[in-house]
C-alpha cells in the first residue's frame, strides 16, 4: 500500500539516484525485466502497446476529427458542445479524453495548449506528446511569452489576434480546432485531414493553407 | 509541492527545439517505457499520487534527465513505496521473491480496444452547492499544499474571472493521499497583464482549471 508520504518517497528517490545506472535505456530495461520476472507484466503486451501508439493511435485521429468538423457543421457543433461525446462517434475516445474540450481558432483568437505542472495531453486523439511539449522551455514560456514561443514555431500573430493559452491543470484536455484554410473549397475529408498538422491541434501551428511553403 | 516541476512563467530555459522529428519515440527505450506504463501500475496508486512521486524526483534530475527516464524512476519509486519491490530489487532489476502468475499477452488490436476503456471519468459528486458562478471575479489562494497541489505558483494571489463551471471533480490535493473527494472545478481566465509586468499583450488570456478551495471571492 502506498504511503502517500512525501518524505518517504523523497528518500526512495535519493536511494535510486545513488544506485541506478545513469543510462536511461538500462534503467528502463531493468524495470521491464523486474516486472516480467515478478509476473506483473508480459513483454509481448508491452510490444502491443508500443505498436498501438506507433501505428494506430496518433495525430491522424485528431486530423480526421478536425477535417470532419470542417465539412460537417452539425458535427462541428457537437465537437464544440461536448468533444468527449463527439469523438466517440469516430471511436477515438480513450486515454485521457474523458473530459475533452475543443477550443476554436478564429481571425481574432489563437489558442495554445500547455501543461505547466507535468505533461497532460489528449493521448487517444493526438497520440504520444511531442518531446518539446514536455520540456521545461515550452512549459515555462507558453504562459508568460506565448507570442515568442509561437514565433519560434514560425507563427507570427498580429496584435489584434488575441492568444488564449490553456494550462491543463485539471483532468480537462484541450484540442485546438484550427481555421479551415482558404483554397480548399470542395475538398473532401481525406484531403483536408492531410493538411492538419499535429502542432496545429496543440496551437503551435496556425496557417494550414495548401499553398503554404510553396510561395 | 513547491519544486521545479511548477514551471509556469519561470525563466532561463532557453529556446524550444521546434525541428525535432515527428515520431512518437525517438529511442526504443522510450517506447518500452510508454508500453510498460500502459500495462503496469498498482491499484493503490492514484493519478495524483503518481504525479506527486514524479514531482518529488531530485530537482536536478527532474530538469536534466530525459522525460521518459523520469517515468521509469517514478514507477520504480512508487513500487518500492507500495512494498511491491524492495529497494534492492529496484536497483538490481532482479526479482528476489516469489513471482505472480504472469498475465497472458494481448495483441495490438486488443491494446487499441483497451485504450478506449481508459477514458477515466474524474467527476465525483459533492453535496455542497457551488460557491462561484460564471462571471464571478476571484483571487487565487496565496498559499498551497506542501504535498501535491494543482494550483501553480504563477497564479497564486492573482485576480481572475470564472468562465466555466465543470461540476464536481476529484480534488487532487486529497486524491494524492488516496482520498477521493469531489469538489467544484472551474475554468478561470487570467489576463496576461494581471500576471506579468512586462507581458507581450495585456489582453492575451491564460486559462487554468482550478478547484473551488483554491479560490476566494475578489
Amino acid at each position: 500500500m502506498a504511503t502517500f508520504d512525501t518524505k518517504n518517497i523523497a528518500e526512495v528517490h535519493q536511494a535510486l539516484h545513488s544506485h541506478l545506472p545513469s543510462d536511461s535505456a538500462l534503467r528502463v530495461k531493468a524495470l521491464e525485466s523486474l516486472l516480467v520476472e515478478k509476473g506483473l507484466v508480459n513483454s509481448e503486451t508491452i510490444d502491443a502497446w508500443v505498436e498501438a501508439y506507433s501505428e494506430e493511435i496518433g495525430p491522424k485521429r485528431g486530423a480526421q476529427i478536425i477535417a470532419k468538423a470542417w465539412t460537417d457543421p452539425a458535427f462541428k457543433q457537437r465537437l464544440l458542445d461536448n468533444a468527449t461525446s463527439a469523438i466517440k462517434e469516430l471511436d477515438y475516445h480513450g486515454h485521457a479524453t474523458a473530459h475533452l474540450k475543443t477550443v476554436e481558432n478564429s481571425t481574432t483568437v489563437h489558442n495554445l495548449v500547455v501543461c505547466t505542472l507535468c505533461s497532460c495531453y489528449p493521448f487517444s486523439v493526438l497520440g504520444v506528446a511531442p518531446n518539446w511539449y514536455k520540456t521545461a522551455a515550452y512549459r515555462s514560456r507558453a504562459v508568460r511569452e506565448p507570442r515568442s514561443v509561437l514565433a519560434e514555431f514560425g507563427v507570427t500573430l498580429a496584435d489584434e489576434v488575441k492568444v488564449h493559452v490553456w494550462d491543463s491543470t485539471a483532468e480537462l484536455r484541450y484540442l485546438v480546432l484550427p481555421e479551415r484554410p482558404s483554397g480548399t473549397e470542395g475538398w473532401n475529408e481525406e484531403q483536408l485531414a492531410d493538411l492538419v498538422t499535429r502542432n496545429s491541434m496543440i496551437g503551435t501551428d496556425r496557417d494550414l493553407s495548401p499553398s503554404k511553403g510553396t510561395s | 509541492m513547491d519544486s521545479v516541476h511548477d514551471l509556469g512563467g519561470k525563466q532561463g530555459y532557453g529556446a524550444i527545439d521546434v525541428d525535432e522529428p515527428e515520431v512518437p519515440f525517438k529511442h526504443e527505450w522510450e517506447g518500452r517505457m510508454w508500453g510498460i506504463s500502459s500495462c503496469s501500475g498498482s491499484s493503490d496508486w492514484t493519478i495524483d499520487w503518481w504525479r506527486h512521486v514524479r514531482e518529488a524526483i531530485d530537482p536536478v534530475d527532474y530538469l536534466t534527465r530525459p522525460y521518459f527516464d523520469s517515468w521509469a524512476q517514478t514507477e520504480l519509486a512508487a513500487y518500492v513505496d507500495s512494498g511491491v519491490f524492495t529497494l534492492e530489487e529496484a536497483i538490481s532489476g532482479k526479482c528476489q521473491s516469489e513471482a505472480f502468475k504472469a498475465p497472458s499477452p494481448i495483441s495490438v488490436d486488443e491494446a487499441v480496444a483497451k485504450d478506449r476503456k481508459r477514458d477515466t471519468n474524474f467527476e465525483v459528486a459533492t453535496t455542497k452547492a457551488p460557491k462561484f458562478t460564471v462571471g464571478d471575479s476571484i483571487v487565487a489562494a496565496v498559499t498551497a499544499s506542501s504535498h501535491h497541489t494543482r494550483l501553480p505558483a504563477y497564479v497564486r494571489g492573482k485576480a481572475g474571472t470564472v468562465t466555466t463551471h465543470h461540476g464536481s471533480h476529484s480534488f487532487p490535493d486529497l486524491n494524492a493521499h488516496g482520498i477521493e473527494e469531489g469538489q467544484h472545478l472551474y475554468s478561470v481566465a487570467f489576463k496576461a497583464g494581471d500576471l506579468w509586468l512586462d507581458c507581450e499583450n495585456a489582453d492575451d488570456v491564460i486559462y487554468l482549471d482550478l478547484w473551488e478551495s483554491y479560490l476566494e471571492p475578489a
